[in-house]
């Protein structure tokens, strides 16, 4: 029993120590491939637990296989129509063939040297075929924008891989711009329409004010002249209300006439009036004669 | 595990049960050493027992309230689905170099800050506006240290109306109450002429337009964000959270500023200033997507438009420009409240009810007698005198004719005693009223006599004119 042990235990550490030897892990985060003294043998792009021959037979090189940003030096291009623009690409890279990779680059930083002259190439060779409408547009749906980094992509994806064996997430321009001595003009451009917009305000709320004065003006007017006219309608029938209050004087029209005269005679001599009455009318002419009034039998 | 930890117990065990058998047959000198060395293996057996647990102990790991976790055995995930990912907790695993935890911050919202679309500015330039001290501008930007957006510039179709030089003058007659006034203004046309000769090509007018933003994420596919997001290794001293954010901020940063240019594009400079919502969340659409992408793992929690700005450069036209609708504002908010009034005074609160229905055949005339009923203000006042004169002219009418009827039946029967009795009832009241009275000889034959009175000028009546003309 207890002879057994002993050989268990060293068989075990000896196993153990075999793995170390002869087993590596690639991560998640990793790709690997094998060199048989120096030759490439196997490529390894799935995580797990692998096995290879001792180390100066079988060696292992792994490489961190996440994605990677790289962005491009902000340069000038020309767009078609040659309209100078300042753009700034970016990519999101990875190394998706390790073999390749390593053949073809090496390390990440030469990498990132090739790329950079890659994005450049591609970057002008599609600005290129594109008018700067394409870019900024006043019609919405002229606007190319977002096709033209498509485009970019698929010219810039397909080369990378088969040359560096480089996986292209994605590329977009992060910076549109425009030369200095363009920006001078541009504001030049800016300063006009806001003038023109300026002026345009002031037409049209001017022109708004004045028509809603006048509207109101308008209205008020005729308002007051159908109020006009309704009053009148209102004075009509009062005044043929009362015209038949006059049928009643028929009876005897010369005294009613009296009548009305007398009251009139009041009316008008009620205030303020001088009056210069000939010394023979009815009660004056006392003042020159004494009546000679008789008891009547 | 449990069977290695059998062997190895017995591992410890069978050397020392040899000791104790051999021992008795020894001297004492033996009997010391062997006792010595039954004391060491004691010793290392229990230090291998604390070995053990220590190793079996190391697979213990806590997982933070704000994180998640992924165990890689042998460098691949374990689990299948929702077992892939280890919740808040302790958790157990095998040792290193079998399991590996990854701890990723998932609760965490990050804020970045973008302010590559604001112009270049120094740090005395910042302290400088601080102090209100006026900073030089540039007459240009420079691509390469300023930052803005182009956006595009109103299409003919939307732009508003501009006054051009060659519209020709308009005269309107408007017609109203008080005569005819001619009112002239300028006809309004569509001119871009300034545009076209920029660039030579039809519609590729532009704005540019500076905006600051502030973009938060959060990290809600952990697989996919720890398989596919380059973050650098953590070193001693460093905390994983913050290698993470400085690790994945220049991808972040790519994304959202390319989002940025690509939606600009389609706003206008003032659809920019006003800050409309669906700017930002036209951004967040894009960036989500890219990120989807390129399966990042990461989710756009909000992306805010801080600060938008038209360039220094164009400050005055734009100022102007806001001033000026600020002003035509405040003359048609002007104009509606003289039109308010004008129409209060006229008619009062209905009036507009009023002048609706002058043209509203459809309106009976019952409703418009109520209407008319509700009437106020100087319309009001000419029909209330319309309806006193009626009045008056109708309860004259009936005085009369009942002073007549009275009266009748007495001058019936006595007409002369009756026609004398009213004259002289009259002319006492004339004449009590008259301020001067002459009483005047009559001439007698043909030749006339020439009479002369200095009226005297009335002072009531002066005062009253007087009173009645201020």
């Amino acid at each position: 029993m207890k002879n057994i042990a002993v050989p268990i235990l060293v068989v075990l550490i000896l196993i153990v120590m075999a793995l170390y030897l002869v087993a590596f892990q690639v991560r998640e985060t990793e790709s690997a491939f094998i060199t048989r003294f120096g030759k490439p043998v196997r490529e390894i792009t799935r995580p797990g637990l692998y096995f290879k021959w001792p180390t100066p037979i079988e060696r292992v090189h792994t490489f961190d296989s996440r994605m990677r940003v790289l962005e491009a030096e902000i340069g000038e291009t020309t767009t078609k129509g040659a309209v100078p623009m300042i753009v700034n690409t970016y990519i999101v890279w990875r190394i998706a063939e390790p073999l390749q990779f390593l053949n073809a680059v090496g390390t990440v930083q030469k990498a990132e040297n090739k790329l950079i002259s890659q994005i450049n190439d591609t970057q002008n060779r599609v600005i290129g075929r594109h008018s700067f409408g394409e870019f900024v547009n006043s019609d919405p749906n002229k606007i190319r924008f977002e096709e033209i980094q498509a485009e970019m992509l698929v010219d810039f994806k397909a080369p990378v891989r088969d040359a560096y064996g480089i996986e292209v997430k994605t590329l977009g321009i992060k910076q549109l711009k425009i030369s200095k001595d363009v920006s001078k003009d541009v504001f030049e451009r800016m300063r006009a329409e806001r003038k023109r917009r300026t002026e345009a305000t002031i037409a049209q709320g001017n022109a708004e004010a004045t028509k809603v004065r006048t509207d109101a003006d308008a209205k008020k007017a005729e308002l007051l002249a159908t109020a006009e006219a309704r009053a009148k309608a209102i004075q009509g029938q009062g005044d043929a209300e009362a015209a038949q209050y006059y049928q009643m004087l028929e009876e005897d029209p010369e005294f009613a006439i009296f009548l009305r005269n007398l009251e009139a005679l009041k009316k008008t001599l009620s205030e303020r009036s001088t009056l210069l009455i000939p010394a023979d009318t009815e009660p004056f002419k006392y003042l020159k004669d004494i009546p000679s009034l008789e008891p009547k039998q | 595990m449990a069977e290695e930890n059998i062997q190895e117990e017995t591992r410890q065990s069978q050397p020392v049960k040899p000791q104790d058998t051999a021992s008795e047959g020894l001297d004492a000198a033996g009997k010391s050493l062997s006792e010595a060395l039954r004391i060491s293996f004691i010793i290392l057996k229990v230090i291998m027992i604390v070995l053990v647990i220590a190793f079996l102990a190391s697979g213990f790991r806590t997982v933070g309230p704000d994180e998640m976790a992924l165990v890689l055995r042998f460098g691949k995930i374990q689990g299948v689905t929702e077992q892939r990912v280890l919740g808040p907790g302790p958790h157990w695993v095998l040792p290193y170099p079998i399991d590996e935890v990854v701890k990723i911050p998932v609760e965490q919202k990050i804020n970045l800050p973008i302010d590559s679309f604001w112009y270049y500015q120094t740090r005395d330039d910042i302290l400088g506006e601080t102090a209100k001290r006026r900073t030089r501008i540039p007459e240009n930007l420079d691509p390469v240290r300023d930052g803005y957006c182009l956006t595009r510039s109103e299409s003919s179709s939307q732009a508003p109306i501009t006054s051009g030089r060659s519209g020709p003058k308009v005269r309107v007659k408007v017609t109203y109450n008080k005569g005819d006034v001619e009112v002239s203004y300028r006809r309004f046309s569509r001119s871009n002429s300034q545009g076209e000769k920029m660039q030579g090509q039809e519609g590729s007018d532009y704005n540019i337009v500076h905006s600051k933003w502030q973009l938060t994420y959060q990290i809600n596919d952990i697989e996919l964000f720890f398989k596919n997001v380059y973050v650098q290794d953590v070193k001693p001293g460093q905390i994983y959270s913050e290698v993470m954010q400085q690790s994945i901020t220049p991808l972040l940063k790519s994304v959202f500023e390319d989002a940025v240019v690509d939606a600009m594009v389609y706003y206008t400079v003032d659809e920019a200033i006003k800050s409309e919502d669906r700017i930002p969340q036209h951004v967040h659409r894009l960036v989500q997507r890219k990120l989807d992408e390129i399966g990042s793992g990461i989710r756009v929690e909000s992306v805010y438009l801080t600060d938008v700005t038209w360039p220094r450069q164009v400050n005055e036209a734009f100022l102007a420009s806001i001033r000026a609708s600020q002003e035509s504002q405040k003359a048609i908010s002007e104009a509606r409240t003289y039109a308010e009034n004008t129409l209060n005074e006229a008619a009062g609160p209905i009036a507009q009810q009023l002048c609706a229905s002058l043209h509203d055949d459809g309106i009976t005339e019952e409703q418009k007698e109520l209407l008319w009923s509700q009437v106020a203000g100087e319309a009001q006042k000419i029909i209330a005198n319309s309806r006193a004169y009626r009045t008056k002219v109708v309860e004259a009418a009936k005085a009369n004719a009942d002073y007549f009827q009275r009266m009748l039946p007495e001058y019936r029967k006595r007409p002369r005693l009756v026609v004398q009795k009213l004259y002289q009832d009259a002319i006492e009241h004339v004449l009590e009223n008259a301020d001067e009275k002459f009483i005047i000889q009559p001439t007698e034959g043909t030749k006339g006599r020439e009479l002369r009175i200095l009226l005297n000028r009335d002072p009531l009546l002066k005062q009253k004119s007087a009173s009645g003309g201020r």
